[in-house]
């Protein structure tokens, strides 16, 4: 298993870590995201996203992932803002006031009697032509300053597909952790990648026997882990006899007490009930069209 | 020997009702659109062929993913318990498509199953060749059987031929 770039797993942050998270696809940014969240607010850590995908579309993904989001929201556990109004006031960027601002949140999560804070920040918006965007080194070497010793934690988000080598190289020094998602396999037709939020395997691309080591790994680690396993295959568009016969092994395999959840497309799921994936008991076929 | 599976179907239009002979190949009757070799590295090449075709050929778009498993683990088992590679041709016929998928050799001797468990001797693939094919209950050939609207397997001294056919159904397709 390589974990491409990345030296520790979104689940062993540490509290005062400014982690750089690289991401490939959305799902993923999601996943890594509703995981630190999740586990941020089990800590009763305050937790603020900033997210260019806005509360509307942020929330209900965090909430279909198990993140009980509606209740930490509503109690001011939680607050999830547009980078507009947190980084860049009047549409520019200022490594000064982006400090500033995070010192506002330090300073309100202890007033608030928080015993620590989590910041997510979707640093997208800084492809765009963004006045003072040449300060964003500035401000990661700020923020690392800042972080140390606290019990504030910051994870920034950077699409590894959209940031150049350059500027990714710039601001990798200035964290503590880099951290992506755990991946045991990947090529231009398959992608295997643990999930953690809820916790399980994510499979995106096409699957068929030559790629039964990796699959096997990957199903042999989730079981490994405690509670109900989700196998996400939302992106997968082909399976074949002996991939799918092997997730379904690996459900019957689970103690009774345990729930598999395959969460896949009609077409795949077809294939699943053909092998007989709906007479297995505790594995649910879900389809990946219920968002 | 042949399998008809859901034989009930008949032929597609100009096609006679001889089943396929190694070496006869029905391709003498009709220019495939198809004729592709395949090995391990270029299966996801079959599996998008066949989607293709089987979409434009009216395949309904719930059942092409269907199609496609089926082709594929026939070109899978060609390359994992036959000669490694083979060759795919695909027609499109009046009511749906047909790939006729040749492993064109016996494989080295003591080449039969490839360690993964799967080579099971099958009752209804007895002949020489075939025999190295597994229709075991869920896997390659046994997926074959229930998805395919038509399936013979003929086995020889010098190789498999497998033709499989999927329809589209009683709607009709002009052509």
């Amino acid at each position: 298993m390589t974990t491409a770039g990345a030296d520790v797993q979104i689940t062993d942050l540490a509290v005062d870590d400014h982690a750089c998270l690289t991401f490939g696809e959305p799902e993923e940014l999601f996943d890594l995201t509703a995981a630190f969240v999740r586990d941020g607010l089990a800590g009763g850590l305050k937790v603020v996203w900033v997210t260019e995908a806005g509360p509307q579309r942020a929330t209900p993904e965090l909430a279909r992932r198990g993140v009980p989001v509606q209740s930490a929201l509503a109690d001011g556990q939680m607050t999830v803002a547009g980078c507009e109004d947190c980084l860049l006031p009047g549409q520019a960027f200022s490594a000064g006031e982006a400090m500033r601002w995070l010192s506002e949140q330090m300073a309100a999560s202890q007033h608030d009697g928080f015993g620590g804070l989590r910041i997510a920040m979707d640093m997208n918006w800084a492809l765009r032509p963004v006045s003072g965007v040449e300060e964003l080194p500035e401000f990661e070497e700020g923020m690392a300053a800042a972080l140390a010793g606290t019990t504030v934690s910051v994870l920034c988000q950077y699409d590894r597909e959209r940031f150049d080598p350059v500027t990714l190289a710039t601001v990798a020094p200035f964290h503590t952790r880099s951290v992506a998602a755990a991946t045991y396999y990947a090529d231009a037709l398959l992608r295997i990648c643990r999930q953690y939020a809820p916790p399980g395997i994510r499979v995106a691309g096409e699957i068929d026997y030559r790629r039964e080591e990796p699959l096997a790994l990957a199903l042999a680690e989730a079981i490994r882990l405690d509670g109900n396993v989700t196998i996400n295959l939302a992106d997968l568009t082909f399976v074949d006899g002996p991939c799918a016969r092997m997730i379904l092994d690996a459900a019957r395999g689970l103690a009774a007490s345990r729930s598999v959840e395959v969460r896949c497309h009609p077409a795949i799921a077809d294939t699943f009930a053909l092998l007989g994936a709906r007479d297995v008991a505790g594995v649910s076929l879900v389809s990946a069209d219920d968002r | 020997m042949t399998d008809d599976v859901r034989g009930s179907g008949g032929p597609p239009a100009g096609a006679s009702d001889a089943p396929p002979v190694p070496g006869v190949s029905i391709a003498a009757r009709a220019q495939p659109a198809v004729d592709q070799s395949f090995d391990g590295d270029s299966l996801y090449a079959v599996r998008a062929t066949v989607a293709a075709h089987a979409s434009e050929a009216g395949i309904q778009e719930s059942r092409v993913r269907s199609v496609v498993l089926a082709v594929h683990e026939l070109a899978a088992n060609a390359v994992r318990h036959g000669a490694g590679q083979g060759r795919m041709r695909l027609w499109v016929t009046g009511d749906g498509i047909r790939c006729e998928m040749t492993d064109a050799g016996a494989p080295p001797a003591g080449a039969n199953g490839d360690g993964d468990g799967q080579d099971t001797r099958s009752r209804d693939a007895a002949s020489a060749g075939a025999a190295r094919w597994p229709v075991e209950h869920g896997h390659g050939l046994w997926l074959v059987r229930e998805i395919a609207d038509q399936f013979s397997l003929e086995s020889g001294p010098s190789g498999t031929v497998a033709v499989v056919s999927f329809h589209v159904g009683s709607r009709p397709v002009t052509s």
